[in-house]
């Protein structure tokens, strides 16, 4: 238990110690949201002086800081120029496509990276693992732009898959099973893309980790014992092989969460992406820095959940916290 | 009493002229089961009689902010506040001449100053209430209130005066103006009137600002109306079954059931998306995608709608640079500021090239502020003069410049206390288009021997340097005028304008020519007649072109697309080039039974 209280705590830390970099770094980057306005000709001064005092930008960091933490306390995590409407139910809405985008590929990527590493170090220096390092090799090079691009291209020119978007227009008018089959399809592409991108590495580490453990002593002799291959594979070796592949789980969430982000602006995907990216451009500051917390939570949840696999996995860490 | 009737141009032929004019009230049609208001007075619309029915589909880049007219600041919000909300006077698109809209005829006293208005019979919300001229009042105490903070406020600003409304009748507005306005009956365009009775209690407590456009929350006087809002997705707009247009057979516009606006992320999408059909149109599409668009058209036809308003062009930082600031600085301004210098430079940018290689020939070469797009504006006797690198050699000797050899061979330019001219052009690097425009002017500028690195910022940062830090060289901008009228630019040419860019802000007008242009441009603002008013803008023309604060380049063409089933697609160069006649749009291919 003191265990997750003490990650709870390093979580909560981290979090404070993101919002204020974010805090500083967007006040750091040159211009502000007025200055689109500043050249529209037919907006007299005035107003915009008017406006700089609503949003608050003629306020110190410090004051603007207390007063956002306010409005988080409050749920609204800050006040949107552009959407003239607080930050926090702008974000929740796209956050939920991200998190379904996000779920979907590591359920994937981690589901096909699995056997194929598994598979790979079973044939470790043979034909088809030398395949398969050379496959994983050109998907570590190729970048994810390019690989949404290309997938997005052949889209288009075969016409078998939407041209991005979540949904069709007519989505409203479906019937329930009809819908889902329609968000199906929209899903393929920017899972594929971020499957495909995040592969590679997976596969290269579940192999590595499990060509580790094949030659150890306890394993010959499971062999000895007649257990069969797959028994042996997936039950004794790949659990001996579980602790980096954990910690790796971790990390890759946060890896397959950026990815997303890039995947969603080029496949139109109604996320964070978008959204964040926009915001950015328009120095809409307080989605910039609700956007970054969020990541940065849904990271420590990956993390987290990370945590909770290794201590059910590892004895040795239960041990250790246990007695301490 | 003057009375100026609602001048309309227009394009086809007499008739349509007297329909336009024509006040027809509503005959009812077997297909629209409407209830027969004896009183409603259409404005008829001149051109194809289309069919009802159907959806249109168009791609938004990005998404709109918010459909409340009174806080939009964005293009997106405003494209589609567009078609839900109507103006007293319109400007026509395609004529871009005003023409009568809620208001069905206008009167301008003699002196200029009284702008009286008589609202349209039976005219309703979209929700089913009527308006009068309350709301048309009410619409105006809330635009010109400083609290609500409206972008249009400080366009009913005239003379330094926010502009006075009384109501004579239920139908009747009186406007009157402190000072004449040339054009006031623009003003009117694009001021959405609000409902009074949704808005009234919010703008009593103060929430005015956070009313979206909910069905319940809000009602306007456009063809279309909300339906559904999925945030970021898409937006649902469906007929406005009180609408006040009729085509000439008497059918009550607009002929679509649904239009619906997808949003997408960027130009690219926007491509994708029309390409695969899944999109029936597109504008401001870019020369290199339009040119692949219209390779294998499928089904969908592209039109260059020719030269928009947006001019590009070209400035120096003419600012004052202080006393503290570096020798480096100052000996650059004092280049800028050398007339002979801009003018150098202006001979020696090759246009043409622009045009070519950076519109792939879809565009306009430019040598002054008004676009070939601009109908009525242009000065017809100002010189084009051809690129010269031997004028622009002989200006800058005049100017005490001279040229060295290099060691590596090349010719450098050197100033007249023999420094080398060497600068940098900011431009916006989310704009390939002017990143593309300012390293063919580099290369221009080379054969003159200046050295020029061109720097790509990201577009807010470059605007933080123009405006406020005022630390740069030169930058190449454009600017895409709302209007064709002069009047819609006003600050850009007023020293005292905010976006005065070469030189923002001025208390007092630096130069004599700068003095003379502030002169010229309010007396055309008050001006009464058309060619008064040109008289004085053909002469603030050819000052800018002597002087040159901006190098004008070039201006891109308008290009669009429609799949060949949409009726009535007419293009014009004025936002929004595609959906200005979303009421007359219509589908061919919807059958006759399929409609309502």
């Amino acid at each position: 238990m003191r265990y997750f209280l003490r990650r709870l705590g390093h979580a909560f830390l981290m979090l404070i110690g993101v919002s204020l970099l974010s805090f500083f770094f967007t006040t750091l980057a040159p211009g502000n949201y007025l200055d689109e306005m500043r050249l529209d000709p037919q907006i007299a001064p005035e107003t915009l002086a008017a406006l700089r005092a609503q949003y608050q930008l003629d306020q110190p960091l410090p004051v603007r800081y207390v007063s956002w933490l306010n409005s988080l306390i409050h749920g609204k995590m800050g006040f949107s120029f552009a959407y003239n409407s607080p930050v926090a139910p702008l974000l929740m809405v796209r956050a939920r496509n991200t998190l379904l985008l996000t779920i979907i590929a590591t359920l994937f990527a981690w589901g096909l990276a699995l056997p194929l590493g598994v598979w790979s170090a079973e044939h470790l220096g043979r034909l088809p693992d030398r395949l398969l390092s050379w496959g994983t090799a050109v998907g570590l090079v190729l970048p994810d732009l390019a690989l949404a691009l290309g997938l997005l291209l052949l889209a288009v020119k075969t016409g078998w898959l939407p041209p991005g978007g979540m949904v069709s227009v007519d989505f409203e008018s479906f019937s329930l099973l009809h819908k889902l089959g329609d968000l199906l399809q929209h899903m393929i592409l920017p899972v594929a893309a971020l499957v495909l991108s995040s592969l590679p590495l997976l596969v290269r580490h579940v192999r590595a980790a499990v060509a580790d453990v094949l030659g150890a002593p306890f394993l010959v002799a499971a062999k000895g014992h007649g257990i069969p291959k797959r028994r042996l594979l997936y039950h004794y070796a790949l659990r001996a092989a579980a602790n980096p592949l954990i910690s790796l789980f971790g990390f890759s969430v946060g890896t397959l969460l950026s990815g997303s982000l890039l995947v969603e602006v080029v496949m139109s995907w109604p996320g964070l992406g978008p959204f964040l990216l926009e915001a950015i451009l328009a120095r809409d500051l307080y989605v910039v820095i609700g956007g970054v917390l969020l990541s940065t939570l849904f990271l420590l949840g990956g993390n987290f959940l990370a945590d909770v696999f290794l201590y059910w996995a590892d004895p040795r860490i239960r041990k250790e916290n246990g007695a301490g | 009493m003057r009375t100026a009737r609602a001048k309309v141009h227009p394009r086809r032929n007499l008739p349509s002229l007297l329909m336009v004019l024509g006040v027809v009230s509503a005959p009812l049609f077997a297909g629209h089961p409407q209830p027969k208001n004896p009183k409603e007075e259409f404005l008829v619309m001149p051109g194809e009689i289309g069919h009802s029915g159907g959806r249109l589909v168009v791609s938004l880049r990005g998404e709109p902010k918010t459909l409340n007219p009174l806080i939009a600041a964005d293009s997106r919000s405003r494209e589609v506040i567009g078609v839900m909300q109507a103006d007293l006077v319109h400007i026509n698109r395609a004529t871009q001449l005003t023409e009568p809209a809620l208001a069905k005829s206008w009167r301008i006293s003699a002196n200029g100053l009284t702008y009286t208005l008589t609202l349209r019979q039976g005219l309703k919300f979209s929700d089913g209430q009527p308006l009068d001229a309350d709301d048309v009042l009410f619409t105006f105490r809330v635009y010109l209130d400083e609290n609500v903070h409206a972008p249009q406020r400080d366009l009913l600003i005239v003379g330094g005066k926010p502009i006075s409304v009384r109501k004579a009748d239920a139908q009747t507005i009186v406007f009157q103006l402190s000072k004449p306005y040339g054009v006031g009956e623009r003003l009117f365009d694009g001021l959405a009137i609000l409902p009074r009775h949704l808005l009234e209690k919010p703008y009593q407590e103060g929430k005015l600002g956070q009313i979206g456009a909910a069905p319940n929350q809000w009602a306007g006087l456009g063809p279309f109306r909300l339906k559904e809002y999925v945030a970021g997705q898409r937006l649902v707009l469906e007929r406005n079954p009180y609408y006040w247009k009729a085509d000439t057979k008497g059918n009550r516009l607009p002929y679509l059931d649904e239009l619906i606006f997808v949003f997408v992320p960027n130009a690219d999408a926007q491509v994708l998306k029309f390409q695969s059909g899944e999109t029936d149109l597109i504008s401001q599409v870019g020369a290199e995608n339009f040119s692949v668009l219209s390779r294998q058209p499928r089904g969908y036809t592209m039109v260059d709608a020719g030269p928009g308003l947006e001019y590009n062009f070209l400035f120096f930082n003419l600012n004052d640079a202080g006393e503290k600031s570096s020798p480096e600085v100052l000996r650059k301004r004092k280049w800028f500021r050398e007339v002979k210098f801009r003018q150098a430079v202006s001979a020696a940018a090759d246009r043409e090239a622009i045009v070519r290689l950076v519109y792939q020939g879809r565009g306009t070469p430019l040598w002054g502020l008004v676009t070939p797009g601009n109908k009525r504006w242009g000065n017809a006797v100002m010189p084009h003069p051809a690129r010269s690198l031997d004028r622009a050699r002989a200006l800058l000797r005049e100017a005490g410049f001279s040229w060295r050899d290099e060691p590596g061979g090349e010719t450098a330019l050197f100033d007249s206390d023999g420094k080398p001219v060497e600068f940098s052009i900011l431009t916006s690097s989310s704009n390939a288009d002017r990143s593309k425009m300012a390293a063919l002017i580099q290369d221009d500028l080379k054969q003159l021997g200046m050295r020029v690195q061109v720097v790509p910022l990201e577009f807010r940062s470059l605007l933080d340097r123009v405006t406020q830090t005022k630390d740069y060289d030169a930058c190449v901008m454009g600017i895409v005028s709302f209007d064709a009228d002069p009047n819609s630019d006003i600050n850009v040419w007023l020293s005292s304008g905010g976006t005065h860019l070469w030189n923002p802000s001025q208390t007092h007008p630096a130069t004599a020519w700068e003095a003379e242009m502030d002169r010229l441009i309010e007396e055309q603002m008050s001006a009464r007649t058309f060619t008064e008013r040109k008289k004085l803008y053909d002469r603030a023309q050819e000052i800018l072109a002597e002087n040159q604060p901006l190098i004008f380049l070039a201006s891109p063409d308008i290009l669009v697309g429609a799949k060949n089933t949409v009726g009535n697609f007419h293009p014009a160069v004025l936002e929004p080039y595609v959906l200005w006649n979303a009421e007359q749009l219509y589908l061919k291919n919807v059958p006759e039974s399929a409609s309502r």
